[in-house]
């Protein structure tokens, strides 16, 4: 009975949620609230498509740069290609990411822990190389892109992304949702604890695993198909810069990994403190107050800010004891 | 009470840096951009500042802009294109500036060069490499020397041409800059019909180059072309002095990036003689314009406060030039609308501490101003010896040039 209660609060405030982002597209005519708030939404996407697999199972994924790239550069390919549409764009994306989450997933099969961690950060290595050498989109020295035309009823590409990114991010979030609350995460909190135990008493690990990379992967690189045409340039750097696997892992760890909404948080904490930081103190001295808030979380609040908030979470969150 | 003590001594600091009453009937007039002031451009980024602080603090003391106070916004970019679209959209639609400096480099503007098309604002770029070439802006001035994309190339290959080279070798970094470089010298080579013997890209962050230059060695070529960023410059540089290039090469250099930065340039001493490289400013008799001098000697002393490139020739005066251009578009049009301002900078030719500059259709130099410069008698280890003129004879462009090429390379080196 509550699981349906809270099911019908938590679509009822996605609905809300999207409405009150489209009506803000509508009135707003100051653009600056959409640039800055599109990064905030693509880090929550990012941040709960991580913790699919990094929260849930276990498996601390740092290829999430990755991935991110791997979904501008999808984009940028299509359109440079076919001139395809921003939706088709993010299917692409999509569907590239899982292909990719699949790779990831059979890596899983010899690679726990720490070496599993290290063959990531060298899956994104080995695809940046690629797409530096890749002249079609522009190879290192990046490729500048013009954006179609805006489609009713936005009256900026801006807002639009934003109302995208939004719609992005609420599906990792209800993705993340049902996983949780599913046999597959059941599962995957199992083979978190105690793999071979869980395989033991027929948890099916391997398959499992495949599904939480897949879809995480999808989920990132779907995030990261508007960059593209939010930032209308693409360079291998930007697009497989380290920051996006950092704060993704950052921003679930100060959320706290055990419920969806731990991600969330910790993504629009970070996120706005990132982008506020960015136009105020605006020096050194930013990412020396990042670094210490990362800090703090790890010594004061190791469960995150649900482990803070709900006691109760404790016990669940953040893997072995 | 320390914090107490710390922030009453902070509020203090604010209340008096907003005392001055000079220009107190008017709001200032503000210019916005974003600067990398951390990450790897961050080097370049905070001495090119500095020379757009030393202008504003010039123009306040002159009596201002339109007798209203100039007003710097500046957001760190972090170096990276991803920052820079919402740092624009807040300098203009929050902070409201009235005109708009490019960060430095390429990178971090190329994702605001759309924005200020669709907007129709002046941008000033600060040594970005062709990205407005297919935005195609009518409001964009750069402030680099670069000119026409292909006369970097062809001036070096201009001087190989006349040593006598016939054939070339490219090493070039895997990396944005590096490659719009060795594009262009691919193309000119074509047209000039110069055999590419040898045509390397290297991965960034190499740091061994013997096996490297071992192979350019065995192609035997006139010319040596390198497209270099600055930790793999010094690598490149230590491998031909341990391995050497041989007395057929003419000439060696052209697009080494580091080579013009006070702490490479004293590292590497000894090691850079005879190498022919670009640069952008240097302290030779023909680079002395009205206001140089005293901009150096104001530089020289706040750059130990502020950290930054002891010399600061590549980026800095730039800055101030940029800063000098708009003065004189703001003053002559007596206003700050941004289109009487871009007639102006598009239509005229204007005096800056870096020379006269007059612009192409594409907002870029109509001639090319970019100097390529050959090393002579460097010592180990000392930065003053970089201050004197003689260390870094001008060969071009024609106008500037302080000496002739010493070939072959090898020869230059002693």
């Amino acid at each position: 009975m509550t699981g349906h209660r809270n099911s019908i609060i938590f679509w009822g405030g996605v609905a809300v949620f999207l409405v009150a982002v489209l009506t803000m597209t509508q009135i707003v005519r100051n653009e600056y609230p959409f640039f800055a708030g599109y990064v905030i939404l693509q880090f929550i996407a990012l941040a709960v498509a991580w913790s699919i697999l990094g929260g849930y199972a276990g498996y601390v994924n740092f290829g999430t740069n990755a991935f991110f790239g791997v979904g501008v550069y999808t984009a940028v390919a299509l359109f440079k290609a076919t001139g395809a549409p921003l939706v088709v764009q993010i299917a692409a994306a999509a569907v590239v990411g899982m292909t990719l989450g699949f790779g990831v997933g059979l890596l899983t099969l010899r690679m726990r822990g720490i070496f599993f961690s290290i063959a990531t950060i060298a899956l994104a290595i080995i695809i940046e190389t690629f797409v530096m050498n890749w002249r079609f989109v522009g190879g290192a020295a990046g490729i500048q892109i013009q954006r179609p035309p805006v489609m009713a009823p936005f009256d900026s590409y801006v807002k639009m992304l934003f109302f995208v990114q939004a719609i992005l991010a609420v599906t990792a979030i209800s993705i993340a949702r049902y996983i949780q609350n599913s046999k597959v995460g059941r599962g995957l909190q199992a083979l978190r604890d105690d793999e071979l135990a869980a395989e033991c008493t027929g948890v099916p690990t391997l398959k499992l695993k495949l599904i939480a990379c897949m879809i995480s992967g999808a989920l990132i690189s779907a995030a990261g198909a508007p960059a593209a045409m939010y930032l209308q340039y693409a360079d291998p750097f930007s697009a497989f810069n380290l920051t996006y696997s950092v704060s993704a892992l950052a921003m679930a760890l100060i959320g706290g990994t055990a419920h969806w909404i731990g991600p969330v948080l910790g993504a629009i904490l970070l996120g706005s403190t990132q982008q506020f930081l960015a136009v105020t103190i605006s020096s050194e001295v930013n990412v020396l107050v990042l670094g210490i808030m990362l800090v703090l979380f790890v010594v004061g609040a190791p469960k995150g800010i649900i482990g803070l908030l709900r006691p109760r979470y404790r016990l669940r969150a953040g893997g072995k004891p | 009470m320390k914090r107490r003590t710390f922030l009453g001594g902070a509020m203090a600091v604010a209340v008096v840096g907003h005392g001055s009453s000079a220009f107190a009937q008017q709001p200032p007039i503000k210019i916005g951009m974003s600067m990398p002031q951390t990450g790897g451009l961050a080097g370049g980024g905070k001495a090119s500042l500095l020379g757009i602080e030393i202008w504003r603090d010039d123009v306040n003391a002159k009596g201002g802009l339109l007798g209203r106070k100039v007003e710097l916004v500046v957001y760190d970019d972090k170096s990276s294109a991803s920052e820079t679209p919402a740092i624009y959209a807040k300098l203009v639609d929050v902070d409201k500036v009235d005109l708009l400096f490019a960060p430095y480099a390429t990178v971090p503007t190329a994702p605001i060069m759309p924005f200020v098309k669709q907007r129709g604002l002046l941008l000033m770029g600060n040594f970005s490499f062709q990205v407005n070439s297919k935005v195609g802006h009518d409001m964009w001035f750069n402030n680099a020397p670069w000119g026409p994309a292909d006369s970097w190339a062809a001036s070096f290959l201009d001087l190989a041409q006349k040593a006598g080279g016939k054939n070339m070798a490219l090493l070039t970094a895997d990396q944005e800059f590096a490659q719009n470089l060795a594009l262009t010298a691919r193309d000119v080579a074509k047209k000039r019909n110069i055999p590419v013997v040898f045509d390397q890209v290297y991965p960034p962050n190499t740091v061994e180059f013997s096996s490297i230059i071992r192979a350019l060695n065995a192609a035997k070529p006139d010319i040596v072309y390198v497209a270099s960023y600055p930790p793999d410059s010094a690598g490149i540089l230590r491998a031909v002095n341990e391995i050497g290039v041989g007395d057929n090469v003419k000439i060696f250099g052209g697009g080494m990036v580091g080579l013009q930065f006070a702490a490479v340039m004293s590292n590497l001493g000894s090691l850079l003689n005879g190498v022919v490289n670009y640069n952008t400013w240097l302290p030779e008799k023909s680079m002395y314009f009205e206001g140089t001098k005293e901009f150096f000697d104001k530089y020289t002393k706040r750059a130990i406060e502020a950290k930054v490139d002891p010399l600061g020739y590549y980026l800095a005066p730039f800055g101030y030039a940029m800063g000098q251009m708009i003065e004189a578009a703001v003053n002559s049009t007596k206003s700050l609308d941004q289109k009487g301002i871009a007639k102006y900078l598009r239509e005229n030719e204007h005096k800056t501490i870096v020379g006269p500059i007059a612009f192409a259709a594409d907002g870029e130099r109509k001639e090319t101003a970019t100097l390529q410069a050959q090393f002579r008698g460097v010592k180990d280890k000392d930065i003053e010896q970089f201050r004197s003129p003689g260390k870094q004879v001008i060969l071009f462009p024609e106008k500037l040039k302080t000496g002739e090429l010493i070939s072959p390379f090898e020869a230059a080196r002693k």
